[in-house]
C-alpha cells in the first residue's frame, strides 16, 4: 500500500484509492463500509469501502476474506495482497483521518463529535464511489451509534440504494470484511511509520496498540508529555487519557469557550452578582463616580498601568 | 471535562512584550537611558505609569492592551500574560499642568523648578528636562524675564485656549483615522461602505473632548466643555424612571377589559367580585418610600463621554 500521500503530511486527513475496476460502472455493484482504529489514543482514524459487482459476492467469499480483528497482521497483508490481485472486479477507498483531525474536530468551538465525523466520512466515501460511475445497488455498514437511526439516515442520502447497517456486519458481508481488511492494513501502516512533525529527540516508538488501556501506551503518554504543549500531533487530545494527564502534569491553559462557574469566574467577567441590584444605592449605577475611562480606551482594552 | 480548573494567580513578570517608537532609544548621552517613571496622573491624580525617553528628552505614557485568555510566545519561552504595552510620545505640559494651577492660586510669578516638586513623586522634576517642556510652558502660563531668570504664573485662559486647539487636532485626527464617534457601538473591524456623514461636528468635538479630558483634570474638562459651547449631557438617571405602575385608587381593583366574558356563554358582564382578606389588608400597607419592582428593570441610560 502507497501512502506517501499521506506521510507527506500527516497533520491533514487524506484519501488514497484504488482504479475504479471497469465492470463496477456497468454492472450493480455492493459495496462495504467499516472503520479502524476508533479506540486508540494514539494514530489516525481509517475508514475504507470496497466494492464489487453483486455477481461476484461469491468469488470475494472465496478469497476467504473475514474479520480482520480475527486475523494476523500478517493474514491481513496477506489478504490485502489477494484483493489487489483480484482489482479487475474488486475496488476500494481509504480516508485516513489524522490524529490532528480528530482532536481538532472533537475540540473545536462547535464540537463535532466522533460518530458524526465517522458519518460524514462514510458518507464521502459512498459519494466518491457514485461520482467515480460505480453503480451502487446495496450498502453494508457496521453500526456506528444507533443501527435503525444510520441506516434511515443514509437510506435518505442514497435514495435507490439498499442500506443494511448491522451490528458485526464486518463479520457477516464478505464486502464489509474486505473494507475491513483495507483500512486495518492502512491504520497498521501509518502507526508503524508514523513520522513525527515535532522535534522530540529520540522518541521511543514502543508504544504498544494505541489504545488506552495498554500499559505500554500509558507508559509512552507519561514519558512524551511536554509541560506546554502536552503532546506531539500523533495523539489525540480529545481522548480522556491524553486530558487526565495533561491536567494533571501539565501546565494549565484557559479558553475562552471554557465552562466557568463560582464567584471568581463572575468577578473575573465583570458580572455583577443579582444582589446588587437591590442594594441601598438602587444598584445598576456604576460605583465609582470617580472616573470613568473614555470608551476609545475601554473599546481597544487599553488602559494605564500602575506599576509595571 | 471531569474536572474544573484552577486558575493560578498571576505571577510576576520580569519581561513585557512592548510596542515604542524608535526615538525612546535615541540615545545623546550614555548614562542617559530610557527608563519607566511613575508619575502623578494629571486626571486621577495617583500615580500611573509613564516612560521617559532618553536623556529625559521625551515623555511617553504607557498603556497596556489587555484581554483575558491571551498569552505570549516569545522565542522558545511562554509568557502567561498576553499583555502588549503601547508607548507613545506625550506632551509634558498635561502633567505639568496640576503643579502649575496648584501655585497659581498663590497668584505669585515663580520660578518653574520651584513649582514642580513633589514629595511622592520626586521624579516630577525630570519633565522640565524635556525638549517641550520650557519651550510651550506660554500656552499654559504668563512668563516674566527678570535678569536671566524666567518667571511663571498660571493662565486657566491660556490653558483652556491652548486645549482647545487641542480638541480641533484630535478632531482632525479621528477624521483622518475613521474613527467612529456616533452614540452606535460599531464594530471596529465592520468595513463601511457609507463613509459616516450622518456623524454631526458635535458628536467628533464631543469625542475628542472625552479623549482630551482623559489627560486634564474634571474641573478643567467642564470649563473646556463651556468653552466648546458644548451643552453638558445630562444622564437621565438622576431623575426617577417613570413609574409604569397605573395610580392605585381607593376603589377595589378591577380589570380594564374582562377577558372571562368570552368565556361564559351569555356574554354577560359578572359584576366586581369583593375583595378578600388578604387583599384588604395589603391595600391599607403604606407605601411610602418603597418602589415599584418595574423600577429596577427599566432600561439605565448613561450617556459616556
Amino acid at each position: 500500500m502507497d501512502l506517501s500521500t499521506f506521510e507527506k503530511d500527516n497533520s491533514v486527513s487524506c484519501r488514497l484509492a484504488s482504479q475504479i475496476p471497469d465492470v463496477c460502472r456497468t454492472e450493480d455493484c455492493c459495496l462495504g463500509i467499516d472503520e479502524a482504529g476508533r479506540g486508540p489514543v494514539l494514530g489516525p482514524m481509517v475508514y475504507g469501502i470496497c466494492f464489487c459487482p453483486v455477481s461476484k459476492k461469491e468469488e470475494l467469499k472465496d478469497l476467504k476474506v473475514a474479520d480482520s480483528k480475527t486475523l494476523t497482521e500478517a493474514e491481513r497483508e496477506n489478504l490485502f495482497q489477494k484483493l489487489d490481485e483480484a482489482r479487475s472486479y474488486v475496488g476500494w477507498a481509504l480516508e485516513i483521518l489524522s490524529p490532528n483531525t480528530i482532536s481538532t474536530s472533537m475540540l473545536q468551538r462547535t464540537k463535532y463529535n466522533l460518530n458524526a465525523l465517522s458519518h460524514d466520512t462514510a458518507i464521502g466515501l459512498v459519494q466518491y464511489s457514485l461520482e467515480s460511475g460505480v453503480q451502487l445497488k446495496e450498502i453494508y455498514v457496521d453500526t456506528v451509534g444507533p443501527a435503525e437511526k444510520y441506516e434511515e439516515k443514509l437510506s435518505q442520502l442514497f435514495p435507490g440504494i439498499k442500506v443494511t447497517v448491522r451490528p458485526k456486519a464486518d463479520s457477516l458481508f464478505p464486502i464489509v470484511s474486505a473494507a475491513s481488511i483495507c483500512a486495518k492494513v492502512a491504520r497498521d501502516c501509518v502507526v508503524k511509520g508514523w513520522k513525527f512533525a515535532e522535534d522530540m529527540g529520540e522518541v521511543d516508538t514502543d508504544y504498544g496498540s494505541g489504545y488506552p488501556n495498554d500499559p505500554k501506551t500509558k507508559a509512552w503518554l507519561l514519558k512524551h508529555l511536554d509541560p506546554v504543549f502536552g503532546y506531539p500531533q500523533f495523539v489525540r487530545f480529545s481522548w480522556s487519557t491524553a486530558q487526565t494527564l495533561m491536567d494533571s502534569k501539565a501546565v494549565t491553559v484557559h479558553w475562552y469557550d471554557e465552562e466557568e462557574d463560582g464567584e471568581k469566574a463572575a468577578q473575573r467577567q465583570n458580572n455583577r452578582s443579582m444582589l446588587s441590584y437591590f442594594s441601598a444605592s438602587g444598584g445598576g449605577i456604576d460605583q465609582n463616580p470617580t472616573h470613568q475611562t473614555h470608551r476609545f480606551f475601554t473599546e481597544r482594552r487599553l488602559r494605564s498601568l500602575d506599576t509595571l | 471535562m471531569a474536572t474544573k480548573k484552577n486558575r493560578t494567580p498571576n505571577v510576576e513578570n520580569d519581561s513585557w512584550v512592548v510596542i515604542a517608537p524608535a526615538s525612546v532609544t535615541d540615545i545623546p548621552k550614555h548614562d542617559a537611558n530610557p527608563a519607566f517613571v511613575r508619575l502623578r496622573n494629571p486626571r486621577t491624580d495617583a500615580g500611573s505609569l509613564y516612560m521617559l525617553g532618553s536623556g529625559d528628552l521625551q515623555l511617553y505614557e504607557v498603556k497596556a492592551f489587555e484581554e483575558h485568555f491571551h498569552s505570549w510566545f516569545v522565542g522558545q519561552t511562554v509568557q502567561r500574560d498576553g499583555r502588549l504595552l503601547f508607548v507613545t510620545p506625550m506632551d509634558p505640559l498635561y502633567l505639568i499642568l496640576p503643579y502649575l494651577i496648584k501655585s497659581g492660586k498663590e497668584g505669585k510669578f515663580q520660578p518653574v523648578d520651584q513649582v514642580v516638586t513633589d514629595e511622592e513623586f520626586p521624579v516630577c522634576s525630570r519633565l522640565l528636562s524635556c525638549t517641550h517642556s520650557l519651550a510651550s510652558l506660554h500656552h499654559i502660563a504668563e512668563e516674566k524675564e527678570v535678569g536671566s531668570r524666567k518667571f511663571h504664573r498660571y493662565s486657566e485662559e491660556k490653558t483652556i485656549n491652548w486645549l482647545k486647539k487641542k480638541v480641533e487636532r484630535t478632531v482632525t485626527a479621528l477624521k483622518k483615522r475613521k474613527v467612529s464617534v456616533g452614540e452606535g457601538v460599531k464594530s471596529t473591524t465592520y468595513i463601511r461602505v457609507k463613509s459616516e456623514s450622518d456623524c454631526c461636528e458635535e458628536d467628533y468635538l464631543r469625542y475628542a473632548h472625552g479623549l482630551i479630558s482623559e489627560y486634564i483634570n474634571e474641573d478643567l474638562s467642564k470649563a473646556l466643555l463651556g468653552h466648546l459651547q458644548l451643552p453638558e449631557l445630562t444622564s437621565p438617571k438622576e431623575t426617577e424612571p417613570p413609574s409604569k405602575k397605573r395610580k392605585l385608587s381607593d376603589k377595589p381593583v378591577e380589570a380594564g377589559e374582562d377577558y372571562t366574558k368570552f368565556n361564559s356563554a351569555d356574554f354577560a358582564r359578572k359584576p366586581a367580585k369583593k375583595l378578600t382578606a388578604a387583599q384588604k389588608s395589603l391595600a391599607k400597607v403604606d407605601k411610602t418610600g418603597m418602589k415599584p419592582m418595574s423600577s429596577f428593570f427599566s432600561p439605565k441610560i448613561s450617556i459616556r463621554f
